[in-house]
């Protein structure tokens, strides 16, 4: 025991206060959520029509136009999968539902997808590019034109050194920008859909034939066997195998979810109903006019890469209005397939990042960039294969198309495998949304529609296998590779005993030290606040509550999180209690994305949490106060504690009643300040 | 439930001279808590000065009830009350009770009666002090003469 001289008034204020910010904490309207899923999706339209053609001739509009129907089954999929929030995507889903070795395999398969559709996307914007010049050339009676391949390969390996310099850099994809390509798009396909009806009302049109007809590349090993072609469901499951290259980018829906604004599991739905007539109309819609108007032979010979741009030049009018629709397709082309290979980048980067996150992946990975922050070995890594990809396809789309699809499909057949294993593993959650044709039994719904898409994708999968021969070699060689690579990385970690690879994801999120408090709320403009207090990231019920019943039109929620520092009121430095916050906000985050609504995240650093508290709470002008239970000391001592917290801190009359409130599982102790 | 707060705290209704204690410096936090309790108990004949102060350094091993202006509110709820008690204890010289405590010029001893429908007032008296009992109004309290003159500041 000891007495000093004087007591300091003001010792156990807030010491300094740190502005938290994540691009996640912004969100973003259903049909923004929709355009970033296009940019990616959508762009299967400017090479998918082209490469089935090549497979198994003119039937090939008829499977482009069924994928994009069965497409709307897998949105489903992604929708009931997004339902079960388990944050991560396909891989995370696989290995909830069927274990680490099946999310590993996933994973891989996927992967090898990613890695090609940048190169596919890019090569094919060099042929749109480069199709666009020649027809000018053309037009111009130059008399020369530019070489497709040199182009389409300068061009793609151009496009991914630019998006692999933006994502070592860490610039976030704009969802605005997204929305104005797909509008542009919306607007360059409604005139494009114009102008072919008013050329098949003047040229007149036959539809496309249904037969099928093979080319001996695209039968794969089943070329060698006969009883099979005799088979006519096989046939047609063949063709819909070459065509489902038109998926690429579906599974982008997982990663945007998590941006999605509340009510989020509606504008989920409505997203993906946009999703669907889009890519019906657009990828569906107009692969078919092409058809139609294009003459089977030029989409063979000149068109085959650039189907879109052949059926410009193929409309009837002038060829200067022509080669001006054609320009517009290009545009729309060149972003859309651009937007793709970033999305690949994106997408392969986070994928192998959650893996790097459950200690598969070796230190040498995770490396962080010093300047920028980003994961930039495996960034580097996924740019150099895909230009190696591009370089070796000598910017041949149909080679790189006949690649495609082994990843997607078994990713999709470990996916919805894992969904119907989770209809019994967690039986218990609920579900905004349920993937049809269900039968309830006792406690379970019985997922008959899964089962049966499972059944439908395996077959695809299998036949597949047998057809596409670069697919089959390529995919099960790199599949296989990446496989080994993460169990051997995963034992060498094991063996290290490395404490980085703790369980668990974390937010990468960037924190701004502001002066003072006022600093931090500077931003919120709506007339409402309440402030929710966290310290435990296992204990966020109160967050919870608050995201579930809060008006977000007029309230803004901050949540604030004091990290003890020196010369603590308690009875022990609470120091060695300090939760890292970037745990206790990656949860916050999760929740916020959960609901779907923005938060402020505010860290401040004090020797005593109920003064930041009190402290915040009034320089915010707070409507309401809220904290989670303590297990330690119980409700009772902490609004004890807190009401004479605030009462030291007060100094001047409230402008309008604060509640403060102390909220634990289905119970709550409140005190209501009002003056 | 939630219940507004009425009226500012009349301290000079649970204050009386008998209840104000004024010393230099005191040996410890819980000799001071104990000496506040005896004050209290001495009008309360049913409650047992031991077991209050039991009670109140029971709730004191939880939050801490010290604040940074200098001013302790030991408190328990008590089954054996009816209405609210209390005592203050005004120190010269600043107590700190340990390493990670804050010095306590002034300890407000403040007991409520346990029933759940005199919770909101005891949350509202404890808001009402920590409000009133700030630097200056201590450095006043320090200032004056005797437990008489205190008592009548704190009625004022």
């Amino acid at each position: 025991m000891k007495n000093v001289s004087e007591p300091s008034a003001g010792s156990s204020r807030v010491k300094k206060v740190v502005v938290l910010t994540t691009a996640m904490l912004t969100f973003i309207p259903f049909w923004k959520a929709a355009a970033v899923v296009l940019c990616d999706f959508g762009s299967s339209a400017f090479y998918a029509g082209g490469i089935a053609m090549r497979a198994f001739g003119p039937a090939f509009p008829w499977y482009i136009l069924a994928v994009m129907l069965f497409s709307g089954l897998l949105l489903m999929l992604e929708l009931e999968a997004c339902s079960l929030f388990v944050r991560g995507g396909a891989y995370k889903i696989v290995r909830e539902g069927l274990g680490d070795t099946a999310a590993k395999l996933a994973a891989s398969a996927l992967i090898f997808d990613f890695i090609l559709t940048g190169p596919i996307s890019a090569v094919t914007a060099g042929h749109y590019l480069c199709g666009l010049i020649n027809s000018f050339l053309e037009m111009v009676h130059l008399g020369f034109e530019l070489p497709v391949s040199v182009v389409s390969v300068a061009f793609g390996m151009l496009v991914t050194l630019y998006f692999w310099r933006q994502n070592v850099k860490g610039i976030e994809e704009s969802s605005s920008k997204s929305a104005k390509i797909i509008a542009f798009s919306l607007a360059v396909c409604f005139l494009l859909a114009i102008w072919s009806f008013i050329t098949i009302a003047l040229k007149g049109a036959h539809l496309p034939p249904t037969h099928l007809n093979f080319a001996p590349e695209a039968l794969g090993w089943a070329g060698h066997i006969d009883w099979l072609q005799t088979i006519g469901l096989v046939g047609m499951l063949m063709a819909f195998g070459h065509s489902v290259l038109a998926l690429s980018g579906i599974e982008t829906l997982s990663q945007v979810y998590r941006e999605i604004e509340y009510p989020k599991a509606i504008n989920l739905k409505k997203a993906a109903w946009l999703i669907f007539g889009f890519a019906l109309l657009f990828t569906g819609g107009l692969t078919f006019l092409s058809a139609v108007i294009i003459p089977p032979d030029l989409i063979a010979t000149k068109y085959n890469d650039n189907l879109l741009s052949g059926l410009a030049m193929s409309l009837a009018g002038p060829n200067i209005l022509k080669l001006l629709m054609q320009a517009m397709i290009v545009v729309c082309g060149v972003a859309m397939l651009s937007g793709a290979v970033n999305t690949s980048l994106i997408g392969s980067n986070a994928l192998m990042n959650r893996i790097a996150e459950d200690g598969i992946l070796t230190d040498w990975f995770r490396k962080i960039h010093r300047r920028y922050g980003t994961s930039y070995h495996i960034i580097h890594l996924i740019a150099a294969v895909q230009l190696v990809v591009i370089l070796f396809s000598r910017g041949n789309v149909y080679l790189l198309g006949e690649a495609y699809a082994f990843g997607v499909m078994w990713c999709f057949v470990f996916e919805v495998s894992a969904i119907i294993r989770l209809r019994w593993k967690k039986a218990a959650q609920k579900r905004d949304f349920m993937f049809p044709l269900n039968i309830k039994y006792e406690n379970y719904y019985i997922p008959v529609g899964l089962i049966l898409l499972c059944g439908a994708l395996l077959a695809v999968a299998l036949v597949n296998l047998t057809t596409k021969q670069v697919a089959t070699v390529a995919g099960l060689g790199f599949t296989a590779f990446l496989f080994a690579v993460f169990s051997l990385s995963e034992r060498l970690n094991a063996k290290r005993a490395n404490t980085m690879f703790e369980e668990g994801y974390r937010e990468r999120i960037n924190a701004e030290t502001v002066d003072d408090l006022k600093d931090a709320f500077a931003e919120l403009d709506r007339p409402h606040r309440v402030l929710v207090a966290v310290k435990d990231p296992e204990n966020l019920y109160h967050l919870e509550e608050v995201l579930s019943t809060v008006n977000a039109d007029d309230t803004d929620v901050i949540v604030l999180y004091c990290k003890p520092v020196e010369n603590v009121l308690y009875r022990q430095d609470m120091r060695s209690a300090a939760v890292d916050e970037q745990e206790v906000f990656t949860a916050v985050i999760f929740m916020a994305e959960k609901y779907g609504l923005p938060v402020t995240p505010v860290l401040v650093h004090s020797n005593d949490a109920y003064y930041a508290i009190a402290q915040a709470a009034a320089v915010a002008d707070a409507d309401e106060v809220v904290m989670g239970v303590s297990g330690r000391y119980g409700a009772n001592p902490q609004i004890e504690r807190a009401v004479m917290t605030w009462g030291a801190v007060k100094d001047h009359e409230l402008k309008h009643p604060v509640t403060l409130r102390i909220l634990w599982e289905g119970r709550e102790v409140s005190y209501r300040f009002t003056r | 439930m939630v219940q507004k707060e009425q009226t500012k705290v009349s301290l000079g209704r649970l204050i009386t001279p008998s209840r104000v204690l004024v010393a230099d410096e005191y040996p410890g936090k819980k000799e001071l808590i104990e000496a506040l309790v005896r004050a209290v108990c001495r009008d309360y004949p049913q409650l047992d000065p031991a077991y209050v102060a039991s009670q109140v350094l029971k709730r004191e091993e939880g939050i801490s009830t010290t604040l940074d202006t200098g001013l302790a509110i030991p408190h328990a709820r008590l089954e054996e009350l009816t209405d609210f008690a209390a005592a203050v204890a005004v120190l010269r010289r600043p107590l700190v009770a340990g390493e990670n405590e804050l010095p306590i010029r002034v300890m407000f001893l403040f007991l409520s009666p346990a029933k759940p429908t005199f919770f909101q007032q005891h949350l509202q008296i404890l808001s009402a002090l920590a409000e009133t009992f700030k630097p200056e109004f201590i450095e006043e309290l320090v200032s004056l003469k005797d437990a008489q003159e205190i008592a009548a500041r704190l009625a004022r």
